[in-house]
């Protein structure tokens, strides 16, 4: 899962240096998932491609101005879905269509089966559970667990308020949770104040 | 609390988004909780896993991306020359697209352990032919002298003559190979089997030819391509993207009469398919809906990709894959129908993954597999 750290330390080198190399280390580090991401959007791999390849163009040619950004991660994924509805628009395809409709791929249901200590049919009910998560909670799960966004960022991102990335969040692991039999019954213990609402 | 409460608390944890003080809250219900443990460890171990990442394709789109700039006049060297123009360069951005999908396969998603293919550059003076073979249970990646690429799956021979190239582009293929072929109008490529004959221009397919199946296959990628039947060279039969034509081998050898005229479609209507005396049918290539990868082609990328197919089938299939032998000695369990996917697992797992679905006993005697009720 890529943080915004490390990202921000190429940055710094790509502005200040014209690091070549920081620049190719970055389009690495983030080219995977950028692609995913705007293929979710624009529905063709060859577009996405050319999207990353459209991003990481703006990049170099605003290194100046990115290494003030605060989470560049978001600053990432909001160019990448204005790229994307712009493309939309420019082609007269359906304007701005809402998470619901992304087509999103999961890559956690890719796991390393060696880590876990589980039964196969559990691994595959977890698969399964993965991927039968509903659409608008498949876009929340991936932001946040796949792609380290935070939940402020991913509701900002996709316009939802932070309750419902929490609501969504906490869906997608009941489910996990379910595949390991762990079902939580209603419970006799106080909330922390914090919770208290 | 309710139960909704502690799992929104309980994803916030994973995500780093929970306070100190919520931590610490969740922390003690855990504790007084031990028949939680085991699927709180899970869920955390499986919130951390992370899928391993394909650095060739990463390598591949920063090469083209590094390419499309230096077209675009933008210089890496810090001098700012021209804003991104970006509708302008789509065209031959696709041309590198694919380019780099060929890349893709050649940059090595196989290991070199893979590659037993044994190149026999001498068969002297007679037939000048060169041959590249693959044992069961191993694959090859081969290029041909015009730049083609040709991933040969276990079990299967590809000859080609001496000359290859220099008029004609013309090899013989026996078991199963995807094909990535170069363009060149001058000289199309042509793949002989035992009984069909493909003839392509540029393009990218998978050919299933073993000698011991009952049909040939010819799936088709991008492009297009010609088939005739051996014993029908007047007929063609074009195949576009995402068509794949399966031909009865047994009745392709038959005379031309001798068998009454039959054609069977697939899951999509052919009009104007021409007639031919032989079984063949037209279908639509095997896709998986979630990550819009092909099943036909899946062997490339090592795995063992089956959907819909009856257990029979699916042994002849890990017969070649594991280089094993399997006997299923109980028609029903052969007719059983599954779908799934085999990559790291060995024949072992392979078989007790197998048992979840189908109730079946083996006995692993080496090589040999029997399978019973």
């Amino acid at each position: 899962m890529p943080e915004n750290d490390p990202i921000k330390r190429l940055l710094a080198a790509i502005a200040f240096a014209n690091d070549q190399a920081a620049y190719k280390e970055l389009f690495m580090l983030l080219h995977g998932r950028l692609k995913q991401f705007a293929y979710s959007i624009l529905k063709s791999q060859e577009e996405a491609e050319e999207l990353v390849s459209d991003l990481f163009i703006r990049v170099w040619e605003k290194r100046d101005q990115l290494t003030s950004i605060e989470s560049p991660l978001f600053y990432f994924y909001t160019t990448a879905k204005n790229l994307a509805f712009n493309r939309l628009k420019q082609q007269k395809r359906q304007q701005n269509p809402s998470p619901e409709e992304w087509l999103v791929q999961l890559n956690s249901i890719y796991f390393d089966p060696e880590q876990l200590m589980m039964t196969e049919e559990m691994m595959r009910q977890i698969r399964q559970a993965i991927n039968n998560l509903p659409p608008r909670c498949r876009i929340i799960f991936k932001l946040v667990k796949e792609d380290g966004l935070k939940y402020k960022e991913v509701a900002e991102l996709l316009q939802l308020s932070v309750k419902t990335i929490e609501a969504q969040m906490a869906i997608a692991l009941r489910r996990l949770g379910k595949c390991m039999h762990l079902e939580i019954k209603e419970l006799n213990i106080s909330t922390p104040a914090t919770k208290k609402s | 609390m309710s139960q909704e409460q502690f799992w929104v608390l309980f994803s916030k944890k994973l995500s780093g988004e929970a306070s100190a003080e919520e931590q610490a809250f969740l922390e003690s219900m855990i504790q007084s909780h031990p028949e939680w443990q085991y699927a709180i460890q899970n869920l955390t171990d499986l919130w951390k896993s992370q899928p391993a990442e394909d650095t060739s394709a990463g390598e591949d789109a920063l090469m083209l991306h590094l390419h499309r700039m230096n077209e675009l006049n933008i210089s890496l060297d810090g001098n700012y020359q021209e804003t991104l123009t970006s509708a302008g360069s789509v065209k031959k951005f696709k041309r590198w697209y694919w380019a780099a999908a060929v890349l893709l396969v050649m940059a090595g998603l196989f290991s070199i352990r893979s590659l037993s293919g044994s190149s026999n550059p001498g068969d002297e003076v007679a037939g000048q032919l060169n041959e590249i073979s693959t044992r069961p249970g191993s694959k090859s990646k081969v290029q041909l002298p015009d730049g083609s690429v040709v991933w040969l799956n276990a079990g299967s021979k590809l000859t080609y003559n001496k000359d290859f190239g220099i008029e004609t582009r013309e090899v013989m293929l026996t078991g199963e190979g995807f094909f990535d072929v170069t363009k060149n109008k001058g000289k199309p490529f042509i793949i002989n089997t035992s009984s069909i004959k493909i003839k392509v221009l540029g393009t990218a397919f998978n050919v299933k030819a073993y000698p011991e199946d009952k049909q040939t296959e010819t799936s088709l990628i991008r492009g297009s391509i010609e088939v005739t039947i051996r014993n029908r060279p007047n007929d063609k039969i074009i195949l576009t993207p995402s068509e794949k034509l399966v031909v009865e081998n047994d009745i392709a050898h038959l005379e031309k009469d001798s068998k009454k005229q039959e054609i069977r479609t697939g899951n999509i209507a052919r009009t104007e398919l021409p007639v031919i005396n032989t079984l063949m049918s037209i279908n639509k290539l095997k896709y998986n809906p979630v990550d819009s990868t092909v099943a036909e082609i899946q062997w490339v990328n090592n795995k063992l990709v089956f959907r819909d197919e009856s257990f029979s089938e699916l042994a002849v299939k890990m017969e070649r894959w594991y280089n094993v032998e399997i006997d299923i000695t109980d028609l029903r369990i052969g007719e059983e129908r599954l779908n799934g996917i085999f990559e790291s697992e060995t024949i072992v797992q392979a078989l007790e993954a197998l048992k979840e679905f189908i109730p079946f006993q083996y006995e692993k005697n080496g090589s040999k597999i029997i399978i019973h009720r």
